[in-house]
């Protein structure tokens, strides 16, 4: 990567950078600072994620993965079931907000440059997350087993298949076997179950490395989203489609972009490759984005003053990343334990000097000495 | 208004929060408030209580400390601590005797120089017009503003 092109997009980057800033400005004057949703950027999509896996019990508590009996029992849920139709439509926006407010997060992160060096490992898993919710999101659509849901199958097996030498065990993995059968609708269960069973697993690894991440809202921000999205299942009640036939699924789906972009592309005439190449580029690009920006601090951390630190620890309380660690020492001072820094977590922040009262820190960027020696100088009471 | 002296107020600021590019000399001060001068830190989160308390006892008249908007700290948590250490929530904490007629915190982005030009110049009207009651008694806190 060449230095301009790396300079070129940095300056993009502190463009978006100042976008978002002022629409926290904006959102700071409606909601106050305390309650801005952007400051809860991370936290708010668990609340969706809540809300699907409350709505999701009750309609797996009724689902028949058959053939013959995925369809009566959505119809029953829909129809019969007192505000069963209300748990489904709540099922389906949540995912939508779910993936909304991730990609919310996703580009928050992004332009205010909160995704490379210390932050590689949130980013990392986060993507894989973001992929990890389309699946199963996708999964979702495929389960209601409609008319619609058959030509969602049949779309995807063709996508599937058109990858030359894997493609068609990829798709009979997917239906379990080369037909679609009773098989197909416990895998799609499963799919749909497992897949945001393992986010559970990926979100404790996306929070590894933060020390106290934030994981819910405000109630009230909570309770605003949930509003909303009862307006949604007001304003567009979920029906369900046609009964499945599988010689003759329905000729075109209902895209939701957010769950189903290659299908969408396909729907509108693009070539399976194309849309391949989209749907794989775009996690990979979010992979590459931290390595377009050389790094800020190369090799610079925090140093502890061995004759000063007293074990107290402060710190080690301290650091949002967890780069401190409080270990035994047996050199001759009256101290038990003495704080050691990970260098590859250290963000050079500063926070563990704020919270040393014994000069017992430092980062190299912004010595100590340095600030006490510029207040002196503002103060005219240095000695030159 | 002229007639007053020029006042030493030291400001403690994040560099991710106000932006300073082309409102400071070359010695810091700000060109907009000739009383101030702006230290920059990586965060808010920097500045150790001993700081200010060195710099009121070194003869400064006031101490504006500024970071980014509570709950956007770059660092996650950096400006909660200060503010906690000022209020003395937190260790180390600001010292109970510092008078906190004399310190003001503000919590502004990078778009907010403006903000803080004002702040600051009502700070410094009000701080050429002010007497430090002696003896300072530590029983009652001023509320200062951290608490916005």
């Amino acid at each position: 990567m060449s230095q301009a092109t790396t300079n070129v997009y940095a300056g993009i980057i502190a463009q978006f950078q100042r976008l978002t800033l002022f629409i926290e400005r904006i959102l700071n004057s409606t909601f106050s600072q305390k309650y801005n949703p952007f400051y809860y950027h991370g936290a708010l999509p668990n609340f969706f994620l809540w809300v699907l896996f409350i709505s999701g019990l009750l309609l797996f508590a009724y689902y028949n993965p058959t053939l013959e009996g995925a369809y009566p029992s959505l119809e029953y849920m829909t129809k019969q079931i007192p505000s069963g139709a209300l748990f489904r439509a709540l099922h389906r926006y949540a995912a939508d907000g779910m993936m909304i407010f991730v990609l919310l997060h996703f580009f928050r992160v992004w332009f205010t440059d909160r995704y490379r060096e210390y932050r590689i490992l949130p980013w990392i898993t986060g993507v894989i997350l973001i992929t990890v919710l389309y699946l199963a999101g996708l999964t979702g659509y495929m389960l209601i087993w409609d008319s619609e849901s058959v030509a969602l199958t049949y779309m995807t097996v063709n996508f599937l298949n058109s990858i030359p030498g894997i493609g068609s065990s990829l798709a009979s993995l997917l239906i379990g076997g080369d037909i679609v059968t009773d098989y197909t609708l416990t895998r799609y269960l499963f799919l749909h179950l497992g897949i945001p069973a393992s986010m559970l697993f990926l979100l404790w690894w996306h929070y590894l490395r933060i020390t106290r991440p934030v994981t819910n809202a405000p109630l009230v921000l909570n309770l605003m989203l949930f509003g909303g999205l009862l307006v949604a299942c007001g304003l567009w009640p979920v029906g369900i489609g046609e009964a499945p036939n599988l010689a003759t699924p329905s000729a075109s789906i209902e895209v939701d972009w957010l769950y189903m972009l290659p299908h969408g592309m396909l729907a509108n005439g693009a070539s399976p490759f194309l849309a391949w190449v989209v749907l794989l580029g775009i996690p990979v690009a979010m992979l590459l984005l931290p390595y377009l920006q050389k790094k800020q601090f190369r090799g610079q951390f925090a140093q502890v003053v061995n004759e000063n630190c007293t074990g107290c620890s402060l710190c080690y309380h301290d650091c949002p990343y967890e780069a401190i660690e409080m270990m035994d020492r047996d050199d001759d001072t009256r101290f038990k334990r003495i704080a050691v820094v990970d260098p590859g977590r250290c963000a050079n922040c500063g926070l563990c000097v704020g919270a040393c009262a014994f000069k017992a820190i430092e980062i190299p960027r912004m010595n100590t000495e340095r600030v006490f020696k510029e207040i002196q100088v503002a103060l005219g009471s240095a000695q030159s | 208004m002229n007639q007053r002296r020029k006042l030493k107020v030291v400001a403690l600021v994040c560099e991710r929060s106000v932006d300073f590019k082309d409102k400071l000399d070359n010695a810091h001060y700000m060109s907009e408030c000739p009383d101030v001068n702006v230290i920059q830190l990586p965060c808010s989160g920097q500045i150790q209580p001993a700081m200010i308390e060195a710099a009121l006892k070194g003869g400064a008249d006031g101490i504006i400390t500024t970071g980014c908007r509570i709950g956007d700290c770059h660092y996650r948590e950096g400006n909660k601590f200060l503010r906690a250490r000022i209020l003395g929530e937190r260790q180390p904490k600001l010292r109970a005797s510092v008078d906190r007629k004399r310190l003001q915190a503000y919590w502004l982005s990078a778009l907010e120089y403006h903000r803080f030009k004002e702040m600051a110049g009502e700070f410094v009207e009000f701080l050429s017009g002010y007497q430090p009651e002696t003896p300072q008694k530590p029983e009652k806190k001023a509320p200062s503003k951290a608490a916005e």
